[in-house]
């Protein structure tokens, strides 16, 4: 048995103005940027790529844009669907999922939209299967506010029968990234892969056998669902290298606290509260609960800033040679029991080409060399997820 | 009189796939890959656009059935054009791309925002052919249990494409400042919140995305009766109608033309595109003879035909005596293709049958083909001919290596791309 790799996209600008950004900060636009990567990573073996979205600007830190358009962690970003259009045009084998919401987007225009995808990516298409957060988003789509979570993920449920509905046995592949009660019950029923980012082997190990068990309830095979957790290897030449890497990718910079602060600000100014206090008692949420909930269990009594500089959505710290990642890669899937990895190369403002070829030239090969993960195959998305689940490794 | 425009008229659907030129794309459309071929042909030949029209029903009308539909892959399958646009840009550099959406069932940020993205992946070369959707059953497919009515589908409309216009404006042209120094990628207060609630739409905006390259996405539109001519006077840059005689011709696009002025529009700003389907062969006699064939009466041309006219109109025409004269019609539909059809004949028999010929106007050699077409634009005034049929290598060919060549000897239409925007070109003449 061999591990699912993913990466984990956006169509948002990359780091623009940094040593290694190139032409980046204008040859996004036209999705440039994602498919270089994607072919990159398709010819290192990758299995499949998902692209995120949101579907606002938003204007929560301080009631402007600005802080929004200064940190790039969001924004400005294009819809992932029309470039997965074009990515499939350009790769042959990889998976492609797109993120589109199930609260604002008609299920008629989901269905065909991507079974059109079906077909133009010989099934390599997949749909990520969010439920939207923002008030702000709400009001792009004439609500006044977001409904709240449990309506979303009823009307989820609702929106994900009748697409299957539509589309018989040549269905997309549905990925969904809910850590919420109603996010695992969905997940058991619909997903082929979940995305996750518990903290540690402990909380992965027990948030995948929730899944599991969310899937058997829906008398559904549990090895079906592919669990992929969140990480952003760092690679060096040498250890000491990479420790250089990793001290300088972690540091408690300002500009790491503004990015974690309007990455979080969904509905709530994190930027308004004390930042040398902890998060207050009183703060409750109808977008996306899970990562206050999260938040608050990790975060504890420190003060803020010290626990937003530091957390990042992944569930281990991988940081190494190719081959001590790769290490440690191994011993995380033994002890959790699977399934793989979502790549996130820092996203928006801080993605570059070069973090790509850490990954696609030289974590990828090693784990290839050692049958770990880059080997799947398969005519489909689905089949070359479920092809891990019978790869030997090799003695 | 300046040259003449050239699209194609086409959608994302399966390619007539049981006559003896079809090769294998009855069963490989789905892929794209057909219609890339095609596009490239195309632009090869300097065509202003190809045109993806679209639907999103199957049609039970006919008959109470889905039967002919299906059969014969009338409405459906028929695949979302939104998403072949890109596998079309990658594959082209000049060609403008025109794809289909309804504005009376997407959401306006959602559509303002897929076509500015499609428009930055396609380097300004978009265009959105705006529809308000003819058909209940489209309606049902979307939770609604009909259409508004006809005239407030286009009040809809209208305040549906000032609301996207809106939100492609929401970002100014010179927010995108990459000003390194002092880390400002976008200067946040040219980006604005539009709060628009009107009658029929809500949206706070802005996109999240930067203005389309274009600015505004080509505008295609289609409206034929008196209110979509308003629709069509206030937005379009293009404009598509069926062709037949040139009086006919000539009066609509100076009825428009009139309509543009009136709305303080400048009217060479709207080219207006006549549907046909040429019909050459090698000598004027095969010409002649391939277009009696064509032409030529059968069970499946009528029934596909009755089909057609059933599914846009949501009358079943199958439920008529097919020799008896015609009763009074009305359809919430396509009210001018409903008129257009009853004058073609007195019984249905006789309308269904010229209306599955109507396209077929222009036969002889690419040469006298040629020379007939500018004739008729010389007497119109303009704008250009929006070329229709099978998408098969062979009729494909019949136009870009045939008929484009000889208009091009004429200096009737174009040899070259002056511009990298389809805006830009559409407006060179």
């Amino acid at each position: 048995m061999s591990f699912v790799t993913g990466w984990f996209a956006s169509y948002l600008v990359p780091d623009w103005s940094g040593p290694w950004a190139g032409d980046s900060g204008t040859s996004w636009a036209d999705g440039s940027f994602v498919i270089d990567s994607v072919r990159d990573l398709e010819k290192a073996g990758v299995d499949l790529l998902m692209l995120e979205d949101i579907s606002y600007l938003a204007d929560i830190v301080g009631g402007t844009f600005e802080a929004e358009l200064r940190v790039n962690a969001r924004a400005p970003k294009g819809d992932p669907l029309p470039l997965i259009g074009r990515l499939a045009a350009q790769t042959s084998t990889i998976g492609l999922i797109a993120t589109a919401s199930s609260t604002f987007y008609p299920a008629d225009l989901l269905a065909r939209t991507f079974s059109t995808l079906q077909g133009l990516s010989g099934g390599r298409a997949g749909w990520n299967v969010v439920t939207s957060t923002g008030d702000r988003a709400a009001q792009n789509f004439g609500m006044d506010v977001l409904p709240d979570h449990a309506t979303r993920y009823a009307h989820a449920a609702e929106v994900l029968a009748e697409t299957h509905a539509a589309w018989g046995e040549d269905r997309p592949v549905i990925c969904q990234a809910g850590a919420s009660a109603g996010g695992i019950a969905l997940a058991g029923r619909y997903a082929d892969v979940v995305v996750a980012s518990p903290d540690g082997v402990d909380a992965m190990r027990s948030y995948r056998d929730s899944i599991r068990a969310a899937a058997v309830d829906a008398g559904r095979d549990p090895d079906d669902v592919h669990v992929l957790y969140m990480v952003t290897p760092l690679i060096g030449e040498t250890e000491e290298l990479a420790a250089e890497y990793a001290q300088r990718w972690y540091a408690p910079t300002d500009a790491a606290l503004w990015r974690r602060i309007v990455q979080l600000s969904g509905d709530i100014d994190y930027s308004a509260f004390d930042m040398d206090a902890p998060l207050p008692d009183d703060v409750e949420t109808q977008g996306s609960r899970s990562i206050l909930a999260n938040l608050r269990r990790v975060a504890g009594d420190r003060p803020m800033r010290e626990v937003l500089t530091t957390q990042r959505a992944q569930s281990v710290r991988l940081i190494g040679t190719a081959k001590s990642v790769a290490d440690q890669m191994e011993q995380v899937v033994a002890e959790v029991g699977g399934d793989g990895f979502l790549i996130a190369g820092g996203g928006g403002g801080v993605l570059t080409r070069r973090y790509v070829h850490e990954i696609t030239d030289g974590l990828m090969p090693e784990l290839r060399r050692r049958g770990l993960a880059g080997l799947g195959s398969g005519s489909d998305l689905r089949s070359r997820l479920q092809s891990h689940r019978e790869v030997g490794v090799p003695a | 009189m300046s040259k003449f425009h050239l699209g194609w008229f086409t959608n994302f659907s399966n390619p007539p796939w049981n006559h003896q030129w079809a090769g294998t794309e009855g069963r490989d459309w789905p892929s794209g890959d057909a219609h890339v071929e095609f596009t490239r042909a195309l632009e090869r030949a300097c065509f202003d656009y190809i045109m993806l029209e679209d639907s999103s029903m199957v049609s039970d009308i006919f008959e109470g059935s889905s039967r002919v539909d299906l059969k014969y892959g009338l409405y459906s399958p028929k695949h979302d054009p939104l998403m072949l646009a890109p596998k079309l840009a990658a594959a082209t550099s000049k060609i403008g791309i025109i794809a289909t959406a309804s504005t009376s069932f997407y959401p306006p940020w959602l559509l303002a925002r897929r076509f500015a993205s499609l428009d930055h992946i396609a380097h300004g070369r978009i265009g959105w052919n705006a529809v308000t959707s003819s058909e209940d059953r489209a309606a049902q497919n979307h939770g609604l249990d009909g259409l508004p009515p006809h005239d407030e589908r286009y009040d809809r409309a209208d305040e549906f494409v000032d609301l996207v216009k809106n939100l492609w404006d929401s970002w100014e042209p010179d927010a995108h400042v990459l000003d390194r120094e002092n880390r400002v990628y976008v200067d946040h207060e040219k980006v604005h919140v539009l709060d628009h609630r009107g009658k029929y739409h809500a949206s706070r905006g802005p996109l999240n995305l930067m203005r389309p390259p274009q600015g505004h996405p080509v505008i295609c539109q289609a409206g034929g009766s008196p209110r979509g001519r308003a629709f069509a006077a206030k937005n379009a840059d293009t404009l598509l109608t069926a062709g037949g005689e040139p009086a006919d011709m000539k009066a609509y696009r100076d009825d428009v033309r009139a309509r543009m002025a009136e709305a303080g529009r400048n009217p060479d700003g709207c080219k207006i595109m006549y549907i046909t389907t040429p019909v050459m062969a090698d000598t004027e006699d095969e010409a002649q003879a391939k277009a009696a064939r064509l032409r030529a009466s059968s069970a499946a041309k009528l029934e596909t035909s009755l089909a057609h006219i059933s599914a846009v109109t949501e009358i079943d025409f199958a439920a008529l005596d097919l020799d008896t004269e015609f009763s009074e019609l009305s359809t919430n539909g396509h009210t001018t293709t409903l008129a257009n059809f009853t004058k073609l004949g007195s019984t249905p028999r006789e309308a269904a049958i010229a209306w599955a010929n109507a396209n077929f106007r222009y036969v002889g050699t690419p040469d006298s083909v040629a020379e007939q077409m500018g004739e008729v634009m010389a007497e119109v005034g303009g704008d250009g001919f929006l070329i229709t049929g099978n998408i098969g290598r062979r009729f494909v060919g019949e136009i870009t290596e045939g008929l484009v060549p000889a208009l091009q000897r004429r200096e009737l239409v174009r040899s070259e791309y002056r511009h990298d925007t389809f805006r830009e070109n559409l407006l060179e003449f």
